[in-house]
C-alpha cells in the first residue's frame, strides 16, 4: 500500500453519450514507468486528464502517496507535484524557451529596491541549470517559433521539472516526432525515471512501452483490461488485449501483377515556397498493380514528389504523365478527374475541412457534378445517401453519423473517411502519403488491407511513408530518397531493411557527420509543418 | 518649420497614448475597435468634471485640466467594461462588440451632454467649453536648431503621455503582469496551464485600453476642439488603431506610425496656408492622414505581426 505513489481507485467517467471510463482502477509505484496502453478513444487520456485536475471523475477515488485527494483544478495538481505534457504543447510561440518555462512562477527582482520586474538573467540561469541536471539540451534564449517539435517537447518536459513534478504523465509524447527524436525522448524518460521520477506513458505504440516501460496497464472502450509485467510479456499479447481480438503483424498479400505504366514521372524537380530545390530530377513509373513505395528520412523532398504530382505546388522542371496525359501543368480539379486519388499527410489541413459535416467531407471530391449537384443546387438527399452507405463499408465510427463535425471524431475514424472518399472515386492512381500516421495498430491493418486490395484490384498505387515497417510489409518496389535525389529503386524482395535504411541516410554520398547533420534539419522542417498544424 | 513640428507633436502624442491602449487590449487575444468609442467617452468625462469645479478655480488655472484627465482616465476605463463584459463574459463577437461600444458612446455622450447641461448648467448647449490647454516652453534645449522646436510650446499633457507611455512600455516588456498579458495574445492555454487566470488578465487589458483612450481624448477636447461635443468623434480612434497596425503591435514603431500621421495633417495645414489656398482646402487637408492610412496599408499588411490568438474567445475546454 505504502509504496504506490498514486492511486485510482474504482473510477467511473461519463460524456454525453459514452462512458469514457468504466470502473478503472490502477496503482502506480514510485520510481516506475507505468504506461497506458489502448487504441484511440480507449480512455486513456481521460483518464490522465482526471489525474492532472482536468476534469472530476463521477465516481471512484484518486490517492497521491496514500492520501485521498479531490482534484480540483491543474494547478491543484501541480501543487501535488504532478505534472503533465499533453499532445498538444501549450507554448507561447514567440517567448524565449526561459520565459515560457518560468511563466506563472517567474523570478522577481527589485528596480531600484521596489519595482519589481521579471529577472530574466536568473530564469536564464535557472533553466540552463536545470537542463544540465535532466541532461534536456535546450539554449534558453531561442524564441519558441525557431525550434523544432522535439525541443518543444523538450521545453514542456523542463516546464513540469521546474515545478517540482515528481509524477510525469506524457500523453503520446512520441506522436509528433521522428524515429531519431523518439530514440532520444525514450532515453531522456528513462533518464528522468533513473533520477527517481515516476512516470505515467500514454501511448498506443507496443514497440515503446516494450523499450521502456515497467508495467503496462491495457484499457479497451473504457474498461481496464489486464496490468501486466512488461518484461514477461510478448508484444503480440498485448496488441491483442488492446484491440481485443487477434491481430497479425505481418500483411497477408499475394504477389503482385503488374500491368500497364500509370503513372510516370520524368526528371522531376519541385522548388519549395524559400526558392530552395528539394526535389531533384527525379524519375520513376508505377504500374497497374503495383504499389511503389517511396521510403525516406522526413524533410528529404517525398512530401513534395507527392504535392506536385496532385498539383499542390508547381512543377519547375520535368514531367508528370498520367495513362498517356501530360499533367505536369494542370489544375488541381482537372488532375483528379483524370483519375488521382490523394490521401494527404497533412489530414487536418488538405483532407478534410475540420468544421463540416461526414457527409459533406465525404462528398468534397464530388460535390460538383451530378448527382451531388443539379444545376447549381446542392442535392442533400445524395449526401446523405453518399455518406450513409460509406460509413457502412468502411465502418467510420462517429458520434451523429452522418451529420457529425468531423472535428469531433477520433483521428483513425478521420482517416477512414478519407480513405473511403478517396477509394470510392476510383482512381486509376492513389497516392497514400502516411497513411497510418498516428494511428493505433488495429486502423492500421485495416488500412494496409484497404491498400492492398485497392492494388489488387488494379491499381496503381504510390505510398510515401516514414515508416520503415510500412514500406517493408506493404510495397512491391521501393524507391529511396535521400537530399531530393533517388538513390536506388529495386523490386522489393531484393532489398533488406538494412539496406533500406542505408540508402535513407545516404550513406553513398556523405560521412557519418554530415548525415546527422542532414537529419537535424529535417526535423526543423516537420517542426515548421506541425506549428502550421495546430 | 517649427510650427510643422509644434502641432504634429501635439496631435500624433494623444493619438501615440489611444494606440498603446489598443495594443495593451490587443496584445492580451482581445479585439479592439472601440478605441474611438472610448476616447469620446474618456473626453466627455474629462470635460463634464472640468466644467463642474470651473467655477472653484480661477480662468487661467491649470488645476481644472489635471481634473479632467484624472476623470478621462477613469471614465474611459469604466466605458471599457462594457467591452469587457460582452466579450469575456458573454463571449461575444468581439467586432461587433468594439462597435457597439463605439455607437453606444457616441449617442449617450450626445444626449447626457444636452442633459446635463440643461439641468444643471441651465444652458441650452450641445457642448462643454473649455480653455486651451496653456503651453509650456522647455528653456535652453528649445533653442537648438530645428530640434528645438520639439521642446517649443508643448502642451502639458504632452509630457504626462510621454511619461505615461514609457511606463506602459515597462509594465509591458518588464513586469510579470506584462509578460502575461503578452501571453495571453499568443497562447492562451499555456497561461491557464501556468496557473493564471486568463480572462482576469484580459479584464486588466481591456480596462487599461479604456483608461489610456479615455486620456487620449481628453487631451484632443484641450487641444484641437476646445471643448467637448460630438466633433470629438472624427476618428482619432480608428486612426490610432490603424496606427498601432503599422507599428506591428510594437510600441516603438507605434510611435513612428503616429508622428508620420501628426506630420502628415500639420505639414498639410501648413502648404494650404503658405500657397495661400482658400480655406475650404483645409478640409481637405484633414483626409492627409487618411489617405497616408490607404497607402501604408497597401504596402505594410503583408508583414503584419499580429497576436497569434487575436479575436479568439478563450474557451478552457476546447484544444
Amino acid at each position: 500500500m505504502a509504496d504506490y505513489i498514486v492511486e485510482m481507485k474504482h473510477i467511473t467517467k461519463r460524456f454525453p453519450g459514452i462512458v469514457a471510463n468504466d470502473d478503472v482502477t490502477i496503482q502506480v509505484r514510485k520510481g516506475e514507468i507505468y504506461a497506458l496502453l489502448g487504441e484511440n478513444g480507449a480512455g486513456k487520456s481521460t483518464l490522465m486528464s482526471m489525474l492532472f485536475g482536468m476534469y472530476e471523475p463521477d465516481e471512484g477515488e484518486i490517492f497521491i502517496r496514500g492520501e485521498k485527494v479531490r482534484l480540483e483544478s491543474p494547478n491543484h495538481a501541480t501543487r501535488l507535484n504532478i505534472g503533465m505534457v499533453h499532445q498538444h504543447f501549450k507554448l507561447i510561440s514567440n517567448y524565449t524557451i526561459a520565459e515560457n518555462i518560468v511563466m506563472g512562477m517567474e523570478p522577481v527582482k527589485k528596480l531600484l529596491g521596489c519595482i519589481p520586474v521579471v529577472d530574466r538573467k536568473k530564469a536564464n540561469s535557472d533553466i540552463a541549470a536545470l537542463s544540465e541536471k535532466y541532461g534536456l539540451a535546450v539554449n534558453p534564449e531561442d524564441v519558441i517559433a525557431n525550434v523544432n517539435v522535439s525541443t518543444q517537447q523538450r521545453v514542456e518536459i523542463l516546464k513540469m521539472l521546474y515545478r517540482e513534478a515528481e509524477i510525469l504523465i506524457f500523453d503520446e509524447p512520441t506522436a509528433v516526432l521522428t524515429p531519431q527524436e523518439i530514440h532520444f525522448l525514450l532515453e531522456i524518460i528513462k533518464g528522468l525515471r533513473d533520477k527517481g521520477k515516476t512516470i505515467i506513458l500514454i501511448t498506443h505504440k507496443l514497440e515503446e512501452i516494450k523499450q521502456i516501460a515497467d508495467r503496462c496497464a491495457i484499457l479497451n472502450r473504457g474498461r481496464l483490461i489486464d496490468v501486466m509485467d512488461v518484461a514477461s510479456t510478448s508484444t503480440k499479447t498485448m496488441a491483442n488485449l488492446m484491440v481485443g481480438r487477434e491481430v497479425s503483424f505481418e500483411t497477408d498479400k499475394k504477389p503482385a501483377v503488374p500491368g500497364d505504366v500509370v503513372l510516370e514521372v520524368k526528371n522531376l524537380d519541385v522548388y519549395n515556397r524559400q526558392d530552395f530545390q528539394v526535389v531533384k530530377n527525379v524519375s520513376f513509373q508505377v504500374h497497374k498493380g503495383e504499389i511503389l513505395a517511396i521510403a525516406g528520412v522526413a524533410g528529404n523532398g517525398q512530401v513534395e514528389i507527392a504535392d506536385a504530382i496532385t498539383g499542390l505546388i508547381p512543377i519547375r522542371g520535368g514531367s508528370v504523365i498520367l495513362n498517356g496525359t501530360d499533367i505536369t501543368h494542370m489544375p488541381i480539379r482537372q488532375r483528379t478527374l483524370q483519375g488521382i486519388s490523394y490521401i494527404p499527410e497533412d489530414r487536418h489541413n488538405y483532407g478534410l475541412v475540420m468544421d463540416f459535416t461526414l457527409s459533406e467531407n465525404l462528398a468534397l471530391k464530388d460535390y460538383f457534378r451530378e448527382p451531388f449537384c443539379r444545376n447549381g443546387v446542392l442535392d442533400h438527399q445524395t449526401f446523405e445517401e453518399n455518406s450513409s452507405r460509406l460509413i457502412e463499408e468502411y465502418d467510420i465510427r462517429s458520434g451523429q453519423g452522418s451529420s457529425t463535425v468531423v472535428r469531433s471524431m477520433s483521428g483513425g475514424n478521420q482517416q477512414k473517411a478519407i480513405i473511403a472518399r478517396e477509394v470510392q472515386l476510383d482512381s486509376e492512381l492513389m497516392i497514400f502519403v502516411q497513411p497510418t500516421r498516428g494511428l493505433d495498430i488495429g486502423a492500421i491493418e485495416n488500412i494496409h488491407k484497404q491498400m492492398i486490395a485497392q492494388r489488387d484490384k488494379g491499381k496503381a498505387i504510390l505510398l510515401i511513408s516514414l515508416e520503415l515497417d510500412e514500406i517493408m510489409n506493404c510495397a512491391d518496389t521501393i524507391g529511396v530518397i535521400y537530399n531530393g535525389e533517388i538513390q536506388k529503386i529495386a523490386a522489393a524482395d531484393t532489398l533488406t531493411t538494412e539496406q533500406v535504411g542505408e540508402f535513407m541516410m545516404g550513406v553513398r554520398h556523405a560521412d557519418k557527420t554530415e548525415h546527422t547533420y542532414v537529419g537535424e534539419g529535417m526535423n526543423a522542417g516537420a517542426a515548421d509543418k506541425e506549428g502550421k498544424e495546430t | 518649420m517649427d510650427i510643422i513640428i509644434i502641432d504634429g507633436l501635439s496631435f500624433a502624442l494623444p493619438l501615440f497614448i489611444m494606440a498603446i491602449g489598443g495594443i495593451y487590449c490587443e496584445k492580451s487575444g482581445v479585439t479592439m475597435l472601440a478605441v474611438e468609442g472610448l476616447q469620446g467617452f474618456g473626453a466627455f468625462a474629462g470635460a463634464l468634471a472640468a466644467v463642474a469645479v470651473s467655477g472653484i478655480f480661477a480662468g487661467n488655472s491649470p488645476v481644472p485640466f489635471y481634473i479632467a484627465m484624472v476623470f478621462a482616465v477613469a471614465g474611459g476605463a469604466v466605458f471599457a467594461l462594457i467591452h469587457a463584459l460582452l466579450c469575456l463574459r458573454f463571449k461575444a463577437n468581439q467586432v461587433i462588440s468594439g462597435v457597439v461600444v463605439n455607437i453606444m458612446a457616441m449617442a449617450m455622450t450626445a444626449y447626457l451632454t444636452k442633459l446635463l447641461n440643461r439641468v444643471i448648467f441651465g444652458a441650452a448647449s450641445d457642448k462643454f467649453v473649455l480653455t486651451v490647454s496653456s503651453k509650456i516652453t522647455i528653456p535652453v534645449i528649445s533653442r537648438i536648431p530645428v530640434l528645438g522646436a520639439v521642446f517649443t510650446n508643448l502642451y502639458p499633457f504632452e509630457l504626462v503621455i510621454v511619461a505615461v507611455a514609457f511606463i506602459a512600455w515597462f509594465i509591458m516588456y518588464r513586469t510579470r503582469f506584462g509578460m502575461h498579458l503578452r501571453a495571453c495574445g499568443d497562447n492562451p492555454h499555456a497561461v491557464d496551464a501556468a496557473g493564471r487566470n486568463v480572462n482576469k488578465v484580459r479584464l486588466s487589458a481591456i480596462v487599461i485600453c479604456g483608461g489610456l483612450s479615455g486620456l487620449g481624448g481628453i487631451c484632443f477636447a484641450y487641444s484641437i476642439s476646445a471643448n467637448f461635443s460630438s466633433s470629438i468623434y472624427v476618428g482619432y480612434g480608428y486612426l490610432a488603431i490603424a496606427a498601432l497596425i503599422f507599428g506591428n503591435w510594437r510600441i516603438l514603431p507605434t510611435l513612428g506610425a503616429c508622428l508620420l500621421f501628426g506630420f502628415a495633417r500639420s505639414g498639410g495645414y501648413r502648404l494650404v496656408q503658405v500657397l495661400q489656398m482658400p480655406s475650404s482646402f483645409q478640409d481637405l487637408v484633414m483626409i492627409l492622414p487618411y489617405v497616408l492610412t490607404l497607402l501604408l496599408l497597401v504596402f505594410f499588411s503583408r508583414q503584419n505581426g499580429a497576436p497569434r490568438a487575436l479575436g479568439e474567445i478563450y474557451d478552457k475546454g476546447a484544444r
